[in-house]
């Protein structure tokens, strides 16, 4: 076994500065959190830093040099950005990551579409950010809730409850692929069962889009949610994807500047399309930086980089699995996984050997993962999790499962 | 070792224990061993909101009572072993002592020990904020304010 895959990682890692270093204990720097946020391109870190020291200026509001080329950098990153999820500039808003996306829907869409007879559908496997603001608008307007369980033997979604749930629903929100489980759930099927029912749908492709190509104008979904940060862009920018006849049933979520068209005292009146929801400055920075990682991306296949990061994931499942004590939550081995395996050791708490893992250099998240519901059904308190992206190599998969090894062999009840 | 008395004697052994390890690995070996021989552990069927030790990475609880001679009696407990560990040792550190002496007490003994160094920040931060709340108990506990 051996790095004997398609794509050149040696030379797709020369391309992350942070990757060579060194611990303050002299270990080498394993990064495996890249579900918690991925590590930058170079390019991604000069775009931005060339953005504040050759024409930092604000954009759309002045005619000199700087906020000409200020205003040409951020919209022609909303150009690429979009033509990378498959769609066009105008069904593109800026927001500050998936959360305030989603809370843009709930906000602009849903509190003037939906009422005390509506019923929006959820799962068990999403993260916070796609419950909480649905928990909000339930209290604020009686909208019914209804949660979709997952079947715990294959930590897939229940698609028949699914089935049952989506009668009469109008908004389901789905998670793209599970932060936790690695699980993609069978999107295009949900798509096609909710708008059955009339339903939109709103998918949170945060741990998706790292993976996955998104082609939004080829698919039927309606908003679909985006974090920059997780694909190798910026932290503090994101996007909603919105199909316009969805967009058009939108009304203002924040307001002030930048939305408006004209302001007296008398009142104001609002912008059109995505103008209307990007309020104030925008990112500029980290907009320019997240049109660099698009571009970066561009290069490779995602599907072969969905297959590299697979076979690491599965390997490193299916070894660790057979380590004393260590349980395995999701099925990693799927060839649609995304990456993330989380574990547990019956003895070592979770917390304990993260800081015993991060000791190997190797940087694990633990803790419920902004999924409490998740773990609730999986009868855990946390997890330990490991995630994978284009970066990783099977010899970091192999030093960590040695690592681990030892640590259960000194630290488990024996 | 220091000239120092910021820690009582009977801490000695331990301090010694702990500042010969070879490396960090070997010190969190020893905290484990210290979770599993902790001396006054608060079971989880005693952990409230009360008793949480709030600013620690994982759960952590400490109940501060005087005992029938009026000296201080720290139990403590945690689900993570590390911050179990850490609980034991203070627990032998401040148990029998009088409340006011554990108020003026200074957590100089785990950088002795070499804890402070292996621990990452924010699970420093854990130590000092359960150790902070030890204090604040005796302060309370010796009539102080």
């Amino acid at each position: 076994m051996g790095d004997d895959l398609p794509l050149d990682i040696e030379s797709i890692r020369a391309d992350f500065p942070i990757l060579s270093r060194k611990l303050p204990n002299g270990k080498q720097l394993v990064y495996f959190d890249n579900a918690a946020t991925s590590q930058k391109p170079q390019c991604v870190i000069d775009a931005m830093s060339q953005y504040y020291s050759e024409y930092n200026s604000n954009a759309h509001r002045a005619n000199h040099t700087l906020a000409d080329e200020a205003t040409t950098a951020l919209e022609g990153a909303r150009s690429s950005i979009s033509t990378y999820f498959g769609t066009s500039p105008d069904q593109m808003v800026y927001t500050s990551g998936a959360t305030e996306a989603i809370n843009l829907v709930s906000y602009a869409w849903a509190r003037d579409n939906l009422s005390a007879d509506d019923v929006i559908v959820l799962t068990e496997m999403e993260h916070h950010a796609d419950i909480v603001p649905w928990q909000q608008l339930s209290k604020e307007r009686g909208v019914e809730v209804r949660y979709v369980p997952i079947d715990t033997n294959s930590f897939t979604l229940d698609m028949d409850a699914f089935e049952i749930a989506v009668e009469g629903a109008s908004l389901v929100c789905v998670v793209h692929t599970s932060n936790v489980l690695g699980i993609r759930n069978p999107i295009e099927k949900i798509i096609e069962l909710s708008h059955s029912q009339g339903a939109r749908v709103l998918l949170d492709c945060a741990q998706g889009a790292p993976h996955e190509r998104i082609r939004f104008d080829d698919s039927e979904v309606d908003f679909v949610a985006i974090s920059a940060h997780k694909m190798g862009g910026p932290t503090g920018i994101g996007c909603l994807l919105v199909k316009k006849d969805a967009m058009a049933q939108m009304g203002p979520f924040m307001t002030g500047g930048s939305m408006i068209k004209t302001v007296s005292t008398d009142g104001s009146t609002f912008q059109e399309g995505h103008a209307l929801f990007e309020t104030g400055t925008p990112r500029i920075a980290e907009a320019i930086g997240w049109g660099a990682a698009v571009e970066w991306l561009e290069r490779f296949d995602m599907k072969e980089v969905h297959s590299h990061i697979n076979e690491i994931a599965s390997w490193t499942a299916e070894r660790i699995s057979t380590i004393d004590g260590i349980t395995v939550y999701g099925d990693p081995s799927r060839s649609d996984s995304s990456g993330a395996v989380s574990f547990l050791h019956d003895s070592i708490q979770s917390q304990d050997l993260a800081l015993l893992l991060d000791e190997g250099g190797f940087a694990v998240r633990t803790g419920h993962h902004c999924a409490q519901p998740l773990m609730d059904a999986l009868g855990v308190p946390s997890t330990n999790r490991a995630s994978f992206w284009i970066y990783n190599t099977m010899g970091e998969a192999e030093s960590f499962v040695n690592h681990l090894e030892y640590v259960v062999s000194r630290f488990s009840d024996k | 070792m220091t000239e120092s008395r910021d820690w009582p004697v009977k801490l000695d052994p331990i301090v010694e224990e702990f500042s010969a390890c070879f490396d960090s690995m070997e010190r969190y070996e020893l905290l484990f061993q210290y979770a599993k021989r902790n001396p006054s552990p608060l079971p989880p069927e005693e952990w409230d909101e009360g008793n949480q030790v709030h600013g620690c990475q994982s759960r952590a609880h400490v109940s501060c009572t005087l005992d029938e001679d009026g000296n201080f009696v720290l139990r403590g407990g945690a689900d993570a072993q590390i911050v179990q560990g850490l609980m034991a040792i203070t627990s032998i550190a401040v148990n029998g002592m009088t409340p006011s002496y554990v108020s003026e007490m200074s957590p100089v003994f785990a950088e002795e020990m070499g804890i402070r160094s292996s621990l990452t920040p924010s699970r420093a931060n854990g130590f000092l904020n359960m150790f902070k709340r030890v204090k604040d108990e005796a302060t309370i506990l010796s009539g102080g304010k």
